[in-house]
């Protein structure tokens, strides 16, 4: 370390002066990007799949955590596990592929062998090898991550066994996962084949932030905006009907409460929009059915535009179309994106086109909605350059419509926010950015002054 | 039907690429069928893409060339920033093969290489694959009615838009 960080100096955290500041420096500094990678990163639980990747014995993907390379792969008695995707002999990565199948795994160097569940099968040529007697000694099995757990089919991963249990963790956000997962007549959520990676020249908090902005849509998308406009008035049959066409929380002049966000324990944020039950969703198939089956309160909530974070890498965007993204970061301004579609298992041919076609034309790299963010990720980061005025002005709206605890939308569900916000079309609460700051001090204090 | 000599399907799949690159985009949509396929799948693991897109994902998918039109509507709009300062293109296309007609539509094969310079950040990226095409006659016209654009290198810096493929 070349510089010591002093952490108020990076967030000025003063409730009672109304008073939320992020520095700049947290955005661009690559020595504080070194101690995130460690702490929060490889610190802490981080989301690395779903289990419907890995759904059979001998399956497995790879994935990473922080910067470790590490393979989930399901054993043959079904048995998921996580482990570091290393060799133990000569940390050469052991498994190439992003996923397959296989009983066996062979280290391309030596021949060391693994099988599914990371038990080192052989050492190649071991009688013959004079190793001394310390050798036997260790383990020459695959080294499992610390912690590694799954909720609902959404497996996270800890490197540092000093965290807590991942139901702790993940705290009342489980009922915001059972959203997504309910919908499915199985309850199983699935990714849609295909994955879609892209990269971004600019720091991994501006993603974090950008999926619970409610502020940037009308700005950053009036590009689209003005083609839901001109589609819903041609009503052309070519073009994809879009959920955001049929929804008007986040028009200026929507009157009444239109949605607001949620603050969560260990960083999580919620920002939801009212969205109509109607066929522009793909779910509108099973409306009847899921509100006999879940009541028709959460049933409404299924529906909602709802964009979920679980610090410090997962977000799972229910608006225009259902998104699951895992943030990626490569260096403080440089990050990669890798997001997929996911579906409720077992809905309608008819629902999952729909749902694709959706999902084409607002995300991906190539479609019209997700450039338009990331070239302002990019062109923030040039900003956070300055250093005269350290302090960002981006975390205080909102500040005095933040509450402790939820609200009768909340309470629908049975749902129990650290802090929540209602708010009318206008409001677009930037307060609940708090929520990652905070966490992200938390992980940050053992290490800064 | 006319048959599609390779001196002409080239001629077709250089003239779309100069209007490409030139920006020219009222010209570049008239090549196509109003009823066109424009694809490019994604990939859906190391080395296979999806093939069905009702059930798998695509970077783009499209049926009719109306989608087209919006496209290049959101690029004019000036209310998309990732199109303000338009990146600079070059297409290059090679190795064309023609095939034989099926169902009035000739397929043509080729490889591309797009250079893409993105002006606003000065970096330059070049986006490589196959192309698909397939030519239908209109009104005595070589139209394309399908653009297939299968992307090898498919990790996107930031955006890749229609006229950088």
């Amino acid at each position: 370390m070349t510089k010591a960080f002093v952490l108020r100096d990076l967030v000025d955290d003063r409730p009672k002066d109304g008073v939320f500041r992020v520095n700049r420096a947290i955005f661009r500094d690559p020595d504080l990007f070194e101690l995130e990678m460690k702490h929060i990163f490889e610190g802490g639980w981080v989301f690395v799949g779903l289990a419907t990747q890995a759904e059979n014995p001998h399956d497995y993907f790879t994935s990473f955590v922080g910067r470790v390379p590490i393979v989930v792969s399901r054993d043959g008695e079904g048995v998921l596990n996580c482990f570091v995707n290393a060799c133990p002999h000569k940390g050469v990565r052991l498994v190439h592929k992003v996923c397959g199948n296989a009983r066996r795994h062979v280290c391309p160097y030596h021949s060391w062998t693994f099988d599914s569940g990371g038990i080192n099968r052989n050492i190649k040529w071991k009688k013959s090898g004079c190793y001394a007697p310390a050798f036997d000694e260790e383990s020459h099995d695959l080294a499992p991550v610390a912690r590694f757990g799954e909720y609902r089919g959404f497996l996270f991963a800890s490197l540092n066994p000093d965290v807590p249990s991942l139901d702790d963790f993940l705290g009342e956000t489980r009922k915001l996962l059972d959203l997504v997962v309910d919908k499915s007549p199985e309850g199983v959520v699935e990714l849609v084949p295909g994955r879609v990676t892209f990269t971004y020249a600019a720091n991994w908090k501006m993603q974090l932030e950008n999926c619970s902005d409610q502020y940037h849509f009308t700005s950053t998308h009036p590009s689209y905006i003005r083609i839901l406009d001109q589609r819903a008035r041609e009503k052309a049959e070519e073009v994809v009907q879009a959920t955001l066409g049929a929804a008007d929380f986040w028009q200026e002049d929507a009157a009444g409460i239109t949605g607001g966000t949620m603050s969560f324990e260990h960083g999580h944020v919620l920002n939801w929009g009212v969205m109509p039950v109607s066929s522009a969703q793909p779910d509108f198939e099973r409306a009847d059915q899921l509100a006999q089956a879940h009541g028709v309160a959460k049933r409404n909530w299924m529906f909602n535009m709802r964009n979920l974070t679980i610090f410090p890498n997962l977000q799972v965007a229910e608006n225009a179309s259902s998104q699951m993204r895992v943030i990626r970061p490569l260096a403080a301004n440089l990050t990669e994106m890798q997001t997929w579609c996911i579906a409720p298992r077992g809905e309608s041919p008819e629902a999952r086109a729909l749902r694709i076609r959706q999902y084409e034309d607002f995300f991906n790299p190539t479609g019209m909605a997700t450039p338009d963010d990331t070239v302002c990720y990019e062109e923030a980061q040039l900003g956070m350059a300055e250093q005269e005025r350290p302090w960002l002005q981006g975390h205080a709206r909102g500040l005095t419509a933040s509450v402790p605890g939820g609200n009768d939308y909340s309470d629908m569900i049975d749902l129990k926010p650290a802090r929540s916000v209602l708010a009318d079309a206008q409001l677009c609460d930037e307060s609940l950015f708090g929520s990652y700051y905070r966490a992200w001090a938390a992980r940050m204090a053992e290490v800064l002054a | 039907m006319s048959a599609l000599g390779k001196a002409e399907a080239e001629a077709i799949l250089f003239r779309e690429a100069l209007l490409l690159d030139s920006g020219d985009y009222d010209a570049w949509l008239a090549l196509y069928t109003p009823d066109c396929l424009f694809w490019m799948p994604a990939w859906r693991d190391d080395g296979t893409q999806t093939e069905d897109p009702d059930r798998e994902l695509s970077l783009i998918y499209y049926r009719g060339r109306r989608n087209l039109e919006d496209r290049i509507a959101r690029i004019r709009s000036g209310m998309s920033v990732a199109s303000v300062v338009m990146p600079r293109v070059a297409h290059m296309i090679g190795n064309v093969l023609v095939g034989s007609a099926d169902n009035g539509e000739v397929p043509v094969d080729s490889s591309f290489v797009v250079n893409v310079h993105d002006v606003r950040t000065n970096r330059s990226h070049a986006y490589f694959g196959r192309y698909e095409h397939g030519f239908r006659l209109e009104n005595g016209e070589w139209k394309i009615s399908r653009k297939i654009i299968r992307l090898m290198n498919d990790v996107v810096p930031t955006m890749l838009d229609v006229y950088g493929i």
